[in-house]
């Protein structure tokens, strides 16, 4: 209950006007960052950091947490009604999100998502607030072992992202690793399919690849139709209906979950809650058939997940210290410029600091509701952009945006090339998702795989001394089993899946 | 971009007439500081303080460019690459830089001596430290268990061919012992490694982690420098504990592509040595945990030049070793 006394006084501080604007700013800044492809929440925190500097320490924490999770949010619209992914973490977005939007259900997929980061974000810091430092200290147990277990799992996933034919998803997902293992071998340091090119050295950036695939293919495609607007059908509704909301609730709930545990091992990333919520929903839904088609609980799942795991992962970073992605290194930076040094004894030491920032969460978060929702109308409007402007809009937004990454041309063209492949793919009905997920997982699992191995001393028992990875390890081998094994009892399941 | 480009031939062709009273105007626009490492960084973070203080004195703006990727070797290539007019410095970040040049694997396209160092700005030494309730106490009690089980004890570092890996080859020369390496991305990684109790001990640097130290999470063995730090005033540096070879930094500091006229590598060195030397400087790096080691002119150069060499040596031997 002392936790809960500390909570209250840091509501009082946390609503001061002062505290208010950096938090509103923060939010402003953060969904900007969001929209802008390519300048993600790890490069925009950064940039702003000297903002700060003239800042009291909890101000500028405050307003450098809300450009993290309005970052989250802002990235959503992009996706939505461009289907240019604004940052990492809004990829499962465009899948469905901008189908709805084709159906004119814009309004309804950026109001899913602002209701659906709301109540994953809320309900992470909630959580936050009662567990982090027991589960902060169980995180740790989760060595590179479990990493890889947890990133062979993931992969598996791609059998739920694949549509009629699951060959085709498999095929790409073999592409999408193969994409993978370009760049420097994460154990000998040795170049690996660079071709001598040295901006190869990082790999094929995840992002241009992204904006490829989905943006610029998006546009090739729609400049096949001679359509007059981006998106043709009429405007439905500015909000979610009523319904849209039931149908919803399942997938904000399990959303959450997702990513608040997901959030808590350091290294995950964004990218990967928001596959698995998507995953999970479509596997729990009784008409799967529509996910890929519009299905607002796929907008849903991926957004809640994506803030859930945006405020779970302070937990690692308050408790301990540790920063779980770049974005959040970037913010730890600001902690210990500022003279705030995160970690076990942040709570003791510096109490109103701590609990007027977690304060600020939920006021960021309701912030973040407030400003989004009434410019839903605004947003969806831009589709009446005449499609010959709107198209040559994108283009430079993708073009700026693969640049601005890392101020590379070499990252423009690999955006220009994907976007053909990604044209062509689509022409062939095959599915883009499972080729993303592999380029993301791919070096995830190749390292981690390693390094455990040098733990290990080369010895693969590891994985059957650590039950949490053999866990892990066994669920893969049950999805192929019942893959190959078809048994009876699923028959029904997988007839409604074919469907 | 066309625009831009055709100014910088313009002003290019316009520095080309006016060369021989290049360093009586410089600088007149701003100057490009390459940092070779992304946005907030550690080096990023001692680039901007820099940048912000030298600017006063320097007239002009300073602008931080992160051209990031490769550990380093993307933004080196481009600032060694860069026309050598003052306009375009770059941080020197040691042994980093060294070791990319030293793997023929990695190809690089410039050498050390594509570069002129003008002054150095952070020495951060290298810190070997275990879990606070290690069993090992002392760099001895280590160095003795991982004599009678050798390649069991796990070291691990913040990426393969990092002052850290070299810190480990360095121990297991001067101890005659060995290691199991495990190689990290980072000391995000290599905490949750080492206070997850997945490796035995980390070789890091002072900067990132010498607040843990005082609260007890991590016990510090050894500092592997010349001189105690002013961080860890506590900790043993290793000549003290008998390992006078052992002795491994990262250090940053400013240089300029080959070519540039002596007198703008004059005045580089002189408005920044003056911002690394004040008082606001000294503040805001100790609160991010990074010493200060001013170093210019021949002194910087010895640096330059032993740090290669000593490079040279743990490089190949890890090398040979993969």
């Amino acid at each position: 209950m002392e936790a809960l006394g500390h909570l209250l006084s840091g509501f009082a501080a946390a609503l001061s006007w002062y505290y208010l604007l950096y938090a509103f700013v923060g939010c402003v800044l953060g969904t900007l960052i969001g929209v802008l492809p390519g300048l993600g929440p790890a490069a925009g925190t950064a940039i702003l950091i000297p903002l700060t500097f003239s800042l009291d320490p909890t101000g500028a924490i405050i307003m450098l947490s809300a450009i993290y999770y309005g970052a989250m949010y802002g990235g959503t619209i992009t996706s939505v009604l461009i289907n240019v992914p604004g940052e990492a973490a809004s990829v499962v977005t465009c899948i469905d999100g901008h189908q709805m939007a084709r159906q004119g259900r814009a309004g309804s997929a950026l109001g899913i998502a602002a209701i659906g980061s709301f109540v994953g974000g809320t309900l992470a810091t909630v959580a936050l607030v009662v567990v982090a430092m027991p589960l902060a200290t169980l995180a740790l147990k989760f060595g590179p072992a479990e990493f890889f277990a947890l990133m062979v799992a993931g992969l598996c996933l791609v059998v739920g992202l694949a549509g009629k034919n699951i060959l085709a998803a498999l095929l790409m997902t073999v592409i999408g690793l193969l994409l993978a293992l370009i760049g420097l071998d994460p154990v000998r340091g040795a170049p690996r399919f660079t071709f001598g090119i040295e901006e190869l050295f990082d790999g094929i950036g995840f992002v241009p690849v992204v904006m490829g695939l989905f943006g610029v293919a998006e546009l090739l495609l729609a400049a096949e139709t001679r359509q007059t607007h981006m998106i043709q059908a009429e405007l439905k509704s500015w909000m979610p209906t009523r319904q849209e909301c039931k149908d919803s609730v399942g997938a904000i709930g399990r959303g959450t979950v997702v990513g608040f545990v997901l959030g808590l091992i350091p290294g995950v990333g964004a990218i990967v809650p928001t596959f698995m919520a998507y995953v999970l929903e479509k596997r729990v839904s009784k008409t799967p058939e529509r996910f890929g088609k519009g299905a607002i609980e796929g907008v849903a799942s991926a957004e809640t997940a994506n803030n859930a795991y945006a405020n779970a992962s302070m937990v690692p970073l308050l408790a301990l210290g540790i920063p779980s992605s770049p974005t959040i290194a970037v913010l730890m930076g600001a902690f210990i410029i500022n003279g705030i040094t995160p970690g076990p004894f942040l709570f003791a030491e510096q109490p109103k600091l701590v609990w007027t920032v977690i304060a600020s969460f939920f006021v960021g978060n309701v912030l973040l509701l407030i400003l989004n929702l009434p410019l839903v109308g605004l947003w969806a409007k831009l589709l009446k952009i005449p499609f010959s402007y709107m198209c040559a809009g994108v283009l430079i937004f993708c073009v700026i945006g693969a640049y601005g990454l890392k101020q590379n041309l070499f990252d423009v063209w690999v955006m220009l090339g994907f976007g053909i492949i990604g044209y062509l793919l689509r022409k062939l009905d095959f599915p883009i998702a499972p080729a993303i997920l592999a380029l993301i997982l791919g070096p995830m699992m190749e390292k981690s795989l390693r390094t455990t191995l040098e733990i290990s001393g080369g010895s693969f028992a590891i994985f059957l001394d650590r039950p949490v990875a053999l866990a892990l390890l066994a669920i893969p081998v049950i999805v192929v089993g019942f893959l190959v094994f078809k048994p009876r009892s699923l028959a029904p399941l997988r007839e409604s899946d074919a469907e | 971009m066309f625009i831009r480009r055709r100014t910088l031939l313009a002003a290019s062709a316009a520095s080309a007439v006016a060369s021989p009273a290049l360093a009586q105007n410089y600088p007149r626009r701003a100057v490009q500081l390459i940092v070779a490492f992304p946005a907030g960084g550690s080096t990023d973070v001692g680039a901007r303080i820099l940048a912000g203080l030298a600017e006063k004195d320097f007239g002009q703006p300073l602008t931080v460019v992160n051209k990031a990727g490769a550990g380093g070797q993307i933004g080196f290539t481009e600032a060694a690459r860069a026309r050598p007019d003052g306009y375009t410095l770059c941080f020197l970040n040691l042994p980093g830089m060294n070791t990319i040049t030293l793997d023929p694997e990695r190809k690089a396209a410039f050498t050390i001596d594509s570069f002129i160092p003008i002054v150095n700005q952070v020495l951060d030494p290298g810190f070997i430290w275990v879990k606070g309730d290690s069993p090992y106490k002392t760099l001895a009690d280590l160095v003795d268990a991982a004599k009678k089980n050798p390649g069991k004890i796990s070291a691990c570092t913040t990426g393969i061919l990092s002052d850290d890996h070299l810190a480990i080859l360095m121990v297991q020369e001067a101890a005659k012992c060995e290691f199991r390496i495990v190689h990290f991305d980072g000391g995000a990684q290599q905490l949750t490694g080492v206070l997850g109790g997945h490796v035995d001990v980390a070789f890091d640097n002072v900067g990132s982690v010498f607040k843990r130290v005082a609260t007890g999470e991590i016990r510090g063995l050894a500092v592997t420098d010349t001189q105690r730090s002013k961080f860890l005033p506590q900790i043993p540096i290793t000549p003290e504990l008998g390992m006078p070879t052992v002795i491994s930094s990262s250090t940053r500091g400013v240089g300029a592509p080959k070519g540039t006229p002596a007198d703008i590598c004059k005045i580089v060195e002189t408005a920044f040595l003056k911002a690394i030397n004040s008082a606001e400087m000294k503040e805001k790096m100790d609160a991010v945990g990074l010493a200060l080691k001013p170093m210019v002119g021949a002194e910087y150069a010895k640096y330059y030049a032993d740090q290669q060499a000593q490079a040279k040596k743990y490089t190949e031997w890890a090398l040979k070793m993969r």
